[in-house]
């Protein structure tokens, strides 16, 4: 798979769904990656993915609809002497929160890939050379990820049978102060190795050149032609407030989100 | 001072470095491929040249080419994630052609034994491979010298024996190396020198066969006979969401017992530790566990150190159990009695693990939980850990340790428990 055929998939769905306020067509798209993701790294690497996007979508509608009292269809009111909680609860800005919950939720399925699909050195190959420097030590820094995780369970364990507790947000200083040196060690451990490999000493070449092949070509150019169709289409606004009504759905730019199942029949599972 | 009037000279063959934790070893070796001073920093006066190349003017990313370095952690020198690319990461610094380069990491591949790993997942790889993979990725280089920092020092003994087989390998086919090793039996067979570190002081000379096993320590029973029950699994089974890694497991250690746990890595030593202590809750089963302080030393026991000095973190361990000794008695214990008032991150690899386990042993746990404690230590250490743990066991602790070390288990072993593929058994 290479990366900047998933590069560009990505930044088709980002600029649908960040630049359209129609919630139908963030909704197609949020389909399009789940169903794209779900094919390219298999459900079951997604669950956690799933999770996180529930709550943080959740989060999202909720504090719309929480804070913004607008709109003309109460569903209830709190009384307003409630310090920033009173006021009526609209389904205008539930809607509104729904919708802004999707935007969220789709801008992160569609950045998935790069965590869930590809490996470090695909997203290294993938850089210009003037980059590829940075990419490295990048990839370096991604490996170190897993072992802070492990890192900081081994320590939360061992600091409390050490006699330590949580109590507020200081006493946590005794766990994240150690996993945060030896993670600093563990960096400066992996910059010394990489020096003594010779990193830095000049232009760097590539075990492996990404080339695109003719499915990641038709990749990029769907993911092209969706934004093109996407714009071209101009797809109708939609604005729940003051009344809720209907998103106005018009054919161009709905042909251009269904553009973006592309991956479903280009991409292998891995899962 | 970490090296002081330091004149050597190394020739082709395989030279080993020996010496006590914090003598020098590792400053040494880093001098000849420049790390010190260019990556270090510090001060260095004199000379040194390594195949014609003032280390001293010239960067280490340009040594990279002459001198090949592997280093102790084999999860701390990999860049990428799968094998033949983590190989080729110094070729591709140097901007070698592509096809040259391919060359050369099936060439290296091959020199360290690992051919059978290439496109495999450097996460997917025991710790034995993951250093011959940093060997090979040392190798593509075509470095006239190789220099090995106490690679073996994180590994069990099968992986140990993998790297040290590689080393011998690459000595055989006339390269020159140069390793830091404890487990020095097997590499002075084949050494042609050997260089002693102490106290910033290097002396080179003959190799010299390691001490004989008759002076391997004895903790001998104070007791005849174990106390009562001191924690116990009665039908456990735990593991890690749906992957089992015990499965209806049952096992007890007594009051004034050591019970040592041996069997491969990923076999569940780790995890039954953690159960003992109540850090991991089982899926099924019991666990019965006297009252009293659990000392428990995590397999990455440096990573608990944070407090200034070595004394504060015994202090801190005492305090919290409301224990009257004073820090400087199981420091003395541990030899460490003179780095007491250091930082202890700035302390070498072996003190730090005696660090370690004085910031958890101090005082009188009921349950002692060890999980490697010789890993990286040298001897002195090594004898120092073995008396401190037998009078542990004598003032009534019950004692379980998870090691590799079969010298730690025949010194202190009352029983061994073989955890394998989830089962626990006694072993024969």
């Amino acid at each position: 798979m290479n990366a900047r055929s998933v590069a560009a998939w990505s930044a088709a769905c980002l600029f649908i769904v960040l630049f359209a306020t129609n919630p139908v067509y963030k909704v197609v798209v949020l389909a399009a990656a789940i169903a794209s993701l779900a094919v390219g790294a298999g459900l079951n690497r997604m669950r956690g993915l799933f999770t996180a996007i529930a709550l943080i979508a959740t989060f999202a509608t909720a504090l719309n609809f929480v804070s913004a009292h607008l709109g003309r269809t109460t569903l209830f009111t709190l009384p307003p002497q409630i310090p920033a909680l009173g006021g009526p609860y609209t389904l205008e800005a539930l809607a509104a929160g729904l919708s802004g919950g999707v935007t969220v939720a789709a801008a992160i399925v569609a950045a998935a890939p790069f965590s869930l699909m590809l490996k470090s050195h695909d997203v290294m190959d993938a850089l210009p050379s003037a980059l590829s420097r940075t990419g490295a030590a990048i990839a370096a820094s991604l490996n170190l990820v897993p072992s802070v995780a492990a890192s900081f369970v081994q320590v939360s364990e061992a600091q409390r049978l050490r006699g330590w507790r949580p109590r507020g947000p200081r006493s946590w200083a005794e766990v994240v102060v150690p996993v945060v040196l030896t993670s600093v060690e563990g960096s400066i451990q992996l910059a010394e190795s990489m020096e003594a490999r010779g990193f830095g000493s000049g232009p760097r070449t590539s075990l492996r050149a990404a080339r695109l092949k003719q499915r990641d070509w038709i990749l990029v150019a769907t993911s092209a032609a969706a934004v093109i169709a996407f714009t071209a289409g101009r797809a109708a606004d939609w604005y729940p407030y003051p009344q809720l009504h209907a998103p106005q759905i018009d054919i161009v730019p709905l042909a251009a989100c269904l553009l973006l199942f592309t991956p479903v029949l280009t991409w292998r599972s891995r899962g | 001072m970490a090296l002081e009037d330091v004149t050597l000279q190394i020739d082709e063959g395989l030279t080993v470095v020996s010496g006590p934790s914090g003598g020098g070893k590792s400053t040494l070796l880093r001098v000849l491929n420049g790390l010190v001073p260019h990556f270090h920093g510090g001060r260095i006066a004199g000379s040194i040249n390594v195949d014609s190349q003032d280390v001293i003017t010239t960067p280490t990313r340009r040594l990279a080419r002459t001198v090949g370095f592997v280093f102790q952690d084999p999860e701390l020198q990999t860049v990428y994630d799968v094998v033949d690319r983590e190989v080729a990461f110094g070729l591709e610094n140097v901007g070698m052609p592509a096809p040259e380069m391919a060359d050369r990491v099936e060439e290296a591949l091959r020199a360290a034994g690992v051919s059978h790993l290439a496109g495999r997942s450097v996460r997917t790889l025991s710790g034995g491979e993951r250093q011959r993979v940093a060997l090979a990725s040392a190798l593509a280089m075509r470095p006239r010298l190789v220099v090995l920092d106490e690679p073996t020092s994180q590994l069990d003994p099968e992986g140990a024996a993998m790297v040290l087989d590689a080393t011998m390998r690459l000595v055989q086919q006339g390269r020159a190396a140069v390793i830091a090793e404890h487990r020095l039996e097997r590499l002075l067979q084949a050494a042609g020198a050997m260089v002693s570190v102490e106290e910033g002081r290097a002396t080179s000379g003959p190799p010299t066969p390691p001490t004989p096993p008759t002076t391997q320590p004895t903790a001998p029973h104070m007791t005849s006979q174990p106390g009562p029950l001191a924690w116990s699994l009665t039908k456990v089974t735990a593991g890690f969401g749906t992957h089992v890694v015990l499965d209806d497991v049952d096992a007890a250690g007594n009051q004034g017992e050591v019970v040592a746990l041996c069997g491969p890595n990923g076999g569940g030593k780790t995890t039954l530790l953690r159960l003992i202590a109540g850090a991991l809750s089982p899926t099924k089963g019991t666990i019965e566990r006297r009252p009293g302080r659990i000392a428990y030393l995590p397999q990455n026991p440096t990573a608990l150190l944070h407090l200034p000095t070595v004394r504060a973190e015994v202090r801190m361990t005492l305090d919290r159990a409301n224990e009257s000794e004073m820090p400087d008695v199981i420091l003395q214990k541990l030899g460490l009695t003179e780095v007491a008032g250091r930082y202890p991150r700035d302390l070498s690899t072996g003190e730090r693990q005696r660090a370690a386990l004085a910031a958890v042993l101090p005082g009188h746990p009921k349950i002692v939980l060890l999980d490697e404690p010789t890993r990286g230590m040298d001897d002195t250490a090594r004898h120092a850990l073995v008396h401190l743990i037998a009078n542990l066991r004598d003032d009534g602790a019950s004692i379980v340790l998870a090691t590799h070390d079969e010298h730690l288990r025949a010194a202190l072993a009352d029983r061994v428990l073989k955890v394998s593929g989830g089962k626990v058994v006694q072993a024969t």
